[in-house]
């Protein structure tokens, strides 16, 4: 062993830069522009003086809608969180879909308590798009702000999140998402750094390309009027994907408030993990490249420049870079035998370099992770993410392209999946 | 004087208050001729601190009445020489607007007296038997009724508290005669502000009268009247108007020999059981007290029948009014005399109390019931879900945001619920709330706010039952004035020649009163016969333990007595002890016997 590693060690040492990009040339292509994107972002982030709040935007009325089924255990401590912020919302709607449990009483008793405005339960489940164009259909505000029950929120929160919608273009706004129990397992504390570091940070980064592509479903504001014209929320999975891909292509404007804060849980182990972001990555491609795949057709009507560009960036760096993974892998046994596990491990070593140096850098922009918990959780991250999700990733499309998988997906209801696009 | 409690369930119940006058002392002249009476009187009164002067016969009446200024007169109408009524006569006569005493007439005969055109010179009648208590309480009111008179010194006729008239004796409805029973009607011979004579022979527990007749519809209220006359509440209500319901015992309303074989039954059953009741409740003061009696003597529980014309929408088997029964069960329950059992719980008007409130849905923010229910539908393809009414064009469902037609139910559209639309406020929710508004007044309640009210059906317990036949000494409370209308005659001829020698040298003497708290245990467990025995065992030795001159032992109904002379209550006590063990010698069952040692102190 020890004789490989020094092998390994010298081979490495006597490669020359070219070779060197022939050997990494994986890494190169699809590891290193990523970076280079946060780094982009963090320049020109620290540039800019400290964004100055101008206090309350009047944006006008602010309903707060929430959708969930059989959430009786977390809707109350959402619902008390929203009640305790600095900008309190003018009316918050929430929609039992569907529950089996109590949550239907707890609506009712919160709504006596006057801590919600409405309160509708339905006896059997539409699914989340419907249950969340049931409560907007409810709700009275032009301002829409969809959360989900398991949130909890900073005191500032809805205030940061409105405020992009005080310009006019603005169609939507995404909240800054973080993990609320990352000291749960290994799994929840790697996802707090990939949040952090891929999510935060890389939605930072598109926020000032105006490549803000998917507002997210746990924290996401809308203008009502955008949200009405483009039909409110379709059918089907990755409906907050869907909703943001469809106002940009009716010419609204998406932003990303990094300064509004929701938190939540995220799944634990590895299955849970596993299964949901199959799910993502299931229902991204096949919104991306089926329902809005003109999207990349450069003679149709919604083409446009900006939408390229996010699209291809899934393209590439997501589904090529799953795809081509597992051929570099098997070439790299070719090509060196058994010098390929060292070659990877250098790799690995350059990439928690980067990890390192990402991760200060996202630490210091989103002081509110609590990054310095998290520090020792690193090491286990780029493995997590350059391995793990990225087989995760292939796997999901695999299923999407081949088997559809998609339309079995419990999230939404059978009967909505026989007739959805 | 008024009859206020049992009308009005605020007061607490005691009938027939005197109002707050403090009693005084009076000056009375007692005309009787027979001494044991005198004695009695003259004891009870000066005991409770009026002045009593006695005279044997009519001729030294009259003198005394006009020598004197006396504030009440008890005249026995059938003294020697001159009769009550000729004395009562000959002083109104020569009044000259002299003030005059309060005339009372003792008599056995209240019938005769008042066909006796005389009748109209009395204030007040009261018959023999004398109950001890009446006059003393009697005289205390006409002194006050003297003393308001004299205040308002209006010269309008004398306020009579009670309508003496000689009522003639009703006709009965022909099923009825026959039967051979006394029955006493409503209102002729009791009614709301009238008794006749009958009807006050009967307010002193004369056995002689069997049942209520009731010829006139009339309100609860009214009936409620019946309750601070004494022991008119014993006796069975018989309802001829067919309009009382579960008030009345029976419904004699429709006749036959079906009826009348129910009123014997009726009849024999409460006169049986009026006959053990004991005379502490069927003499008593006391609305609870009666009500136990009632309960006891009716053998039936008080059972609670929805009643949709009483505020508290219950009412009971019985002629006082829901809320008044329900107060007064329940501190008999407290006291262990009743036991209850659970009939409902309504919800009351949170301001007024009244149990009349009328239901409803309402919405949750205006509270208007004015709500209509909006079914909602789900288009799966597109994910619209809203209410019906923004899809349905004519006969067609269009969905608003994708613009298809539903067709399919199950396939292309569900209806996963339904909203409730307040008309009034426009406000929606998947439930409505309940609502109370109460029909006395007005008052609105949420269904959680609403406070409940517990209506209990009441049965007479062990205790209840001991109590009922026993009276106070049952319960082991201590020192309660006897009632000299329930000793034995011999005991109280001897208690008067006791009280005469009290009143002249002040000897003092002790009457003991023995009473067997195993009495029911023994009788139910060994049987009437053996207590009996036992019973007479005691009282043999007794008598063989105590000197036969000095002492007198007597046997009554429920308690036996002695008449301890010479000796007073603390000395006879310190005996006690003695006296039990002689009394058990060679008994084999413990009669739990207990003495209760009374004076000539407690004789008012």
């Amino acid at each position: 062993m020890g004789q490989l590693v020094t092998d390994g060690f010298n081979f490495l040492a006597s490669q020359s830069g070219e070779s060197l990009f022939r050997l990494f040339w994986f890494v190169v292509i699809f590891e290193i522009p990523r970076y280079t994107l946060s780094f982009m972002a963090v320049a020109a982030i620290s540039v800019r003086t400290e964004r100055a709040h101008p206090g309350k935007v009047n944006v006008g009325r602010i309903s707060v809608v929430i959708a969930g089924h059989n959430e009786e255990d977390t809707i109350e401590r959402c619902v008390v969180s929203l009640r305790e912020q600095s900008l309190v919302p003018d009316e918050i709607v929430v929609v039992s879909d569907g529950s089996t449990d109590r949550m239907p009483q707890v609506l009712s008793a919160l709504q006596r308590r006057g801590l919600i405005q409405q309160a509708h339960s339905t006896q059997v489940r539409s699914g989340k798009s419907a249950a969340v164009n049931l409560a907007v259909g409810r709700s009275t505000g032009n301002i829409v702000v969809n959360v989900d029950c398991d949130c909890t929120f900073d005191r500032h929160a809805l205030r940061d999140i409105v405020e992009p919608l005080a310009d006019p273009e603005v169609g939507a706004v995404s909240g800054n998402i973080i993990v609320r129990n990352p000291e749960v397992s290994l799994i929840s504390a790697c996802q707090a750094i990939e949040y952090m570091i891929s999510i935060s940070q890389g939605k930072q980064a598109s926020g000032l390309t105006d490549q803000v592509s998917c507002v997210s479903g746990a924290f996401g504001a809308f203008r009502r009027e955008a949200l009405e014209r483009v039909g409110g929320l379709d059918s089907g999975g990755g409906e907050d994907l869907d909703v943001t891909l469809k106002l940009r292509t009716a010419g609204w404007k998406a932003r990303f408030a990094p300064d509004a804060i929701c938190y939540t849980d995220v799944p634990t182990t590895l299955d849970a993990l596993t299964r949901q972001r199959f799910r993502w990555e299931r229902d991204a491609v096949r919104l991306r490249n089926r329902k809005h795949s003109d999207l990349l057709n450069p003679f149709s009507s919604r083409f446009s420049v900006l939408e390229l560009l996010h699209e291809l960036d899934f393209l590439v760096f997501n589904v090529f870079a799953a795809a081509i993974f597992p051929i570099y892998i098997v070439w790299l046994f070719v090509t060196y035998g058994e010098l390929t596990p060292v070659i990877l491990m250098a790799a690995q070593v350059g990439m928690w370099g980067l990890d390192a140096l990402t991760f200060l850098l996202a630490a210091w922009m989103t002081p509110k992770a609590n990054a310095f918990a998290l520090v020792l959780y690193l090491p286990a991250y780029s493995p997590f993410y350059g391995f793990l999700m990225r087989f995760v990733r292939l796997a999901a499309y695999l299923q999407e392209w081949v088997f559809k998988a998609s339309y079995h997906d419990p999230y939404v209801p059978q009967k909505v999946h026989r007739v959805r696009k | 004087m008024t009859l206020a409690s049992p009308l009005d369930p605020d007061q607490t119940a005691t009938p027939l208050e005197p109002e707050a006058h403090p009693v005084r002392a009076c000056k009375v002249l007692v005309a009787e001729d027979s001494s044991i009476t005198q004695d009695l009187l003259k004891l009870l009164l000066n005991r409770r601190g009026h002045q009593v002067d006695t005279v044997t016969d009519g001729i030294e009446a009259l003198a005394a009445l006009r020598k004197n200024q006396y504030d009440i007169a008890l005249l026995d109408f059938h003294l020697p020489r001159m009769d009550g009524a000729q004395i009562a006569a000959n002083l109104r006569k020569d009044a000259n607007g002299l003030r005059l005493p309060r005339l009372v007439a003792i008599t056995a005969d209240i019938e005769g007296l008042l066909a006796s055109p005389s009748s109209e010179n009395f204030d007040h009648i009261i018959p023999k038997p004398l109950d001890i208590y009446e006059v003393g309480k009697l005289v205390e009111e006409q002194a006050d009724i003297a003393d308001r008179q004299l205040e308002t010194a209006d010269v309008a006729p004398k306020p009579r508290p009670v309508e003496l008239k000689a009522a003639p004796v009703p006709v009965e409805p022909s099923f009825l005669q026959g039967l051979g029973y006394h029955f006493l009607a409503w209102p002729d011979d009791v009614g709301p502000t009238r008794l006749s004579a009958r009807g006050i022979q009967a307010t002193l527990g004369d056995p002689r009268f069997d049942a209520l007749l009731i010829t006139e519809p009339v309100s609860k209220a009214e009936l409620a009247t019946i309750w601070p006359r004494k022991a008119l509440y014993v006796l069975p209500v018989i309802d001829l108007t067919g309009t009382l319901g579960g008030t009345a015992d029976l419904d004699g309303s429709k006749s036959g020999a079906q009826s009348s074989g129910e009123i014997d039954r009726l009849v024999h059953e409460f006169r049986d059981r009026r006959g053990s009741l004991s005379h502490d409740l069927l003499l008593s003061d006391d609305l609870g007290d009666q009500l136990l009696g009632r309960v006891y003597v009716s053998n039936k529980p008080l059972d609670p029948i929805y009643d949709p014309s009483a505020k508290g929408l219950v009412s009971y088997n019985t002629t006082l009014i829901g809320s008044v029964v329900a107060r007064e069960a329940e501190a008999l329950c407290q006291r262990g005399l009743l036991k209850r059992e659970f009939f409902d719980r309504f919800n009351v008007c949170v301001r007024c109390d009244s149990a009349r409130l009328h239901v409803r849905e309402e919405c949750s923010k205006c509270h208007s019931s004015n709500l209509i229910d909006e079914p909602y539908l789900h288009h799966f393809k597109c994910a619209f879900q809203g209410p019906e009414s923004e899809f349905r064009h004519g006969n067609d469902l269009i969905c608003p945001k994708c613009r298809r037609e539903l067709l399919n139910f199950g396939f292309d559209y569900d209806r996963p619920g339904t909203m409730i639309v307040c008309q009034a406020c426009g406000h929606a929710a998947s439930e409505p709330v309940v609502g109370f508004v109460c029909l006395d007044c007005g008052a609105h309640a949420d269904s959680e706010n609403c406070p409940t009210r517990d209506v209990y059906a009441y049965r007479i317990t062990d205790q209840g039952t001991g109590f009922a036949e026993y009276g106070e000494a049952f319960l082991g409370e201590t020192r309660h004035a006897l009632r000299f209308t329930e000793l034995p005659i011999e005991l109280v001829v001897a208690m008067n020649a006791e009280a005469k020698k009290f009143n002249e040298d002040k000897t003092p003497f002790t009457l003991v009163n023995i009473f067997y708290r195993n009495a029911r245990a023994i009788t139910a467990e060994h049987g009437a016969n053996q207590f009996a025995q036992a019973r007479n065992l005691f009282v043999e030795n007794l008598r063989a333990a105590l000197h036969p001159s000095s002492d007198l032992v007597v046997q009554g109904q429920s308690y036996d007595f002695v008449l301890l002379k010479g000796i007073d209550p603390k000395e006879a006590q310190e005996d006690f002890d003695a006296l039990k063990q002689a009394g058990e010698r060679a008994l084999r069952l413990d009669l739990g016997v207990k003495f209760q040692a009374f004076g000539p102190e407690d004789f008012s």
